[in-house]
């Protein structure tokens, strides 16, 4: 498993993010600020509403899902699971209070929750998690 | 010239009977990587889709006794390898799905031809941009 998150800036462009996506399968990316601060998400559904369209004029933050929901590592999978059937997100954003504010640690995914139904009996996120190997922020 | 659906989908699709417990379910789209599963009857006749997120509908319950047909996105649209890729996309934005099934343009036929995944579309934005 691929255990990396996807990271972009707000100014970088939609095709920047459609590269970024297809050079690691296809994945949503945070938007995070050069501080680290996560701003959003980008989803596949946000990106496809671009085809056919020149995909430099618009920034991932114009397309973004802002990040407004704080989910902390040490939550039970249970909680997370009810929060994605209640706001219906494909994805949401681990943001870790000990790695300082607002950095993302990795992303809750509904797939992952797919292995957790699929047999995993308990668990936290840290079981199943996308966590990255090595946190390091893109150079601008 | 504008693309169609044919250019993008694929083949075949991964697909449960309407019986199977959301358990198996879970498991089969585990194992094959999978972030659908397309539920057919025992005509294998199309009845509908179970997307990564629409299982989550069954969260908290008797994962062996909810069936694939209690939880299913009913197929009531269809796409057909005829239709404007441009339709396609905005059928996957406006039901928030990333992966439509694809049959065929012969009227009343409910026979799965293949599925549009969101993955394709995307990969075919980059390439565009590549040209």
């Amino acid at each position: 498993m691929d255990r990396d998150i996807i990271l972009c800036y707000p100014h970088d462009s939609v095709k920047e993010v459609v590269h970024m996506m297809k050079a690691n399968q296809f994945r949503p990316v945070v938007v995070a600020h050069e501080s680290g601060e996560v701003w959003g998400l980008v989803s596949r559904l946000a990106v496809i509403r671009f085809y056919g369209e020149d995909l430099e004029r618009t920034r991932a933050e114009d397309v973004m899902r802002p990040y407004r929901i704080e989910v902390d590592p040490q939550w039970p999978i249970e909680t997370a699971i009810e929060l994605m059937k209640r706001t219906r997100y494909e994805h949401l954003i681990i943001v870790d209070p000990h790695a300082g504010p607002m950095r993302p640690i990795g992303i809750l995914s509904s797939f992952d929750i797919v292995r957790y139904m699929s047999g995993i009996e308990t668990g936290h996120y840290e079981q199943i998690l996308k966590m990255p190997q090595e946190w390091s922020i893109p150079s601008p | 010239m504008e693309e169609r659906v044919m250019r993008v989908m694929r083949k075949g699709a991964l697909s449960c009977s309407e019986d199977t417990s959301i358990r198996e379910v879970a498991q089969i789209m585990w194992v094959n990587s999978a972030h659908y599963c397309v539920v057919i009857n025992q005509s294998h006749e199309v009845l509908g889709i179970i997307s990564a997120r629409s299982i989550l509908k069954a969260f908290g319950r008797d994962l062996r006794q909810v069936k694939a047909k209690d939880i299913l996105i009913p197929y009531t649209f269809t796409i057909t390898p005829s239709t404007p890729l441009k339709e396609a996309i905005q059928l996957m934005d406006k039901r928030k799905i990333e992966h439509l099934i694809v049959v065929s343009d012969r009227p009343g036929s409910k026979a799965i031809l293949g599925l549009l995944h969101i993955e394709d579309i995307v990969d075919r934005m980059a390439q565009d941009e590549e040209r």
